[in-house]
């Protein structure tokens, strides 16, 4: 495992890892308590951004090959990754706006609306199933990588 | 990280662009008769949550108030992973016998 950065598939393995226990992490105020939740939701951005960042090529491909022919399984991905990135971008924007110890603690008062706390909840909660079947749909690669990187520990 | 590396300044102006701007218009959805009236009805986040004990706090142990969040999003993250997966198994095995029944 020591080479993954030198591999693009482990870089992206390593980084989703990160990524999902970020995640988790930061979608249970309840355990982290609220203002730690909203720190590390500014930290999450950083895993995030790598994410998108090092499946860049897909991003770049994927708006051209939606309109050419696709199979459906294929279709599907690309649309729901769209929308897990939209529900993601709503649960940031609404986070900011129910903030109630990061805006504060930057000096910034902002009233919070019953609407914006709502929309917070349901996007964040929703993201999680929408999360489930974005693991699932690249299960494949999630087992093939995760066989890869086990063996190169053993050989080692 | 040398993929990570790779014009990482320019791509991610790119993203926090795209980001700002959908966020933006996502913003505007306070606007929306949808929101006015969301904030009339009123919303309590974790209200509903409480329980019916004395003062609202549920008779449990303390350890538990920080392993069931993650049960819950083991939960919430699992089931409709498996479902997923099963479906695909399912789509793939049918495929495979229409194949098998129909050779093209």
């Amino acid at each position: 495992m020591s080479d993954w950065k030198q591999s693009l598939q482990k870089t992206r393995y390593v980084m989703d890892g990160l990524l999902l226990i970020s995640f988790m992490i930061i979608s249970a105020p309840q355990a982290t308590g609220v203002p730690l939740h909203e720190w590390l939701s500014i930290v999450f951005i950083i895993p995030f951004a790598i994410h998108i960042l090092l499946h860049w090529d897909w991003f770049k491909q994927s708006f051209r090959r939606l309109f050419g022919k696709l199979p459906a399984k294929e279709r599907f991905n690309i649309v729901w990754n769209y929308l897990l990135y939209l529900m993601m971008i709503l649960g940031f924007v609404s986070g900011f706006l129910v903030s109630v110890a990061l805006l504060p603690a930057l000096n910034i008062d902002l009233h919070i609306q019953d609407f914006w706390s709502k929309i917070h909840h349901d996007s964040c909660t929703l993201l999680m199933p929408m999360l489930g079947v974005h693991l699932a749909l690249h299960w494949g690669w999630i087992a093939k990588l995760t066989k890869r990187m086990f063996a190169k520990e053993v050989s080692s | 990280m040398k993929y990570l590396k790779q014009s990482w300044q320019r791509r991610t102006l790119i993203v926090m662009c795209i980001s700002v701007l959908v966020s933006v218009c996502m913003i505007a959805l306070e606007n929306t008769q949808w929101a006015d009236h969301i904030n009339q009805v009123g919303y309590s986040h974790g209200a509903e949550e409480q329980g019916p004990a004395e003062g609202g706090k549920r008779n449990m142990p303390s350890y538990m108030m920080y392993i069931l969040p993650f049960v819950k999003e083991i939960v919430l993250i699992g089931v409709p992973l498996l479902i997923t997966i099963g479906w695909l198994k399912l789509a793939g095995l049918v495929k495979t016998l229409m194949k098998r029944i129909r050779p093209s």
